[in-house]
């Protein structure tokens, strides 16, 4: 019962944060391609989400899973996106990634007066409120499954 | 009560368009730029402190001293302004006031220890004017600063004047 790894993205693409806690296996290439590949397929899946749709859509693209790992995403409003990475005994990440928004990134980033909105989090209050939180999960523990 | 969030952003902004508008000819602020910057905060700080000190104390009687002034300005002004009390004020009987405010409210999303520390100074002149002007309305002429040295704990420090 684990969470990996989080990422956030502004609405044009740029990685504002990243964390890992439990990441066993690096992707092979370097961060920046990482961030971009992440992106890139977030957007190709939206896309093809909502055109294959056999009905109307609500709220899209919501997660995928693997035999190893499940990734949780969910959009804000404000186009700010939250893509989380954790074992298979979570099953919906989404309220998690909501409250990270209205009780972390709101709170720390968005009333911060030095972070300028844009550019990556470098407030070490928000980081230090974050990695707490994700420790504090139920479905968190220190040893990955 | 209106959103406090309103004020809180309506702050970040007065606070940023000033330092820009002062910065707009040159690309370096010196020290002076930054001193005329604080000091419109403070003046605009001053005018807002008169204005609501005379709405908050409509209904209270007037004040036996100057410590009493004091402490109302850290009980209840400090409650209506900041959302909480003074947590420590010390003085020195002699016009002297310390009054240290270990959460406030100002500076509490900024950061929780030393990150941002220079950038804390920026976001409290508005609220030293604030103090002033509360004072000098209630008959009292002061000086107020504030230093911060672990955030989000600050204290302001008055110093009434004698005529």
């Amino acid at each position: 019962m684990t969470v990996h790894n989080l990422y956030i993205f502004d609405r044009n693409g740029s990685c504002l944060f990243y964390n890992e806690w439990n990441r066993k296996k690096q992707a092979g290439i370097s961060k920046e391609e990482e961030f971009k590949l992440m992106y890139g397929m977030l957007f190709s899946i939206r896309s093809f989400v909502s055109k294959m749709s056999p009905l109307d859509m609500k709220d899209g693209f919501l997660s995928f899973q693997t035999s190893k790992y499940r990734l949780h995403y969910y959009e804000t409003p404000s186009g700010l996106r939250f893509v989380m990475n954790t074992d298979l005994s979570v099953p919906n990440g989404r309220d998690t990634l909501q409250s990270i928004y209205s009780n972390l990134y709101v709170e720390y980033i968005v009333k911060n007066p030095v972070c300028v909105l844009g550019h990556s989090l470098d407030s070490e209050l928000f980081s230090s409120r974050l990695d707490s939180f994700i420790r504090g999960l139920p479905f968190y523990s220190p040893r990955a499954a | 009560m209106a959103d406090e969030s309103l004020f809180d952003f309506l702050h970040m902004e007065i606070v940023s368009h000033i330092y820009r508008e002062q910065q707009s000819s040159k690309e370096e602020m010196d020290n002076k730029d930054r001193a005329v910057c604080v000091s419109v905060l403070e003046s605009m700080g001053f005018r807002v402190g008169q204005g609501l000190i005379e709405r908050l104390t409509r209904d209270s009687p007037s004040f036996k001293d100057e410590l009493d002034v004091m402490k109302f300005v850290c009980k209840d002004f400090w409650t209506k302004v900041f959302k909480r009390q003074i947590d420590n004020l010390r003085t020195n009987h002699q016009g002297t006031y310390v009054l240290q405010d270990n959460t406030f409210s100002l500076l509490t999303q900024l950061s929780n220890g030393k990150q941002y520390l220079d950038q804390a100074p920026k976001y409290l002149a508005f609220s030293c004017g604030i103090v002033r002007g509360a004072l000098s309305n209630l008959g009292l002429d002061s000086v107020v600063t504030a230093e911060v040295s672990v955030m989000p704990s600050c204290k302001f420090q008055v110093v009434v004047q004698k005529l």
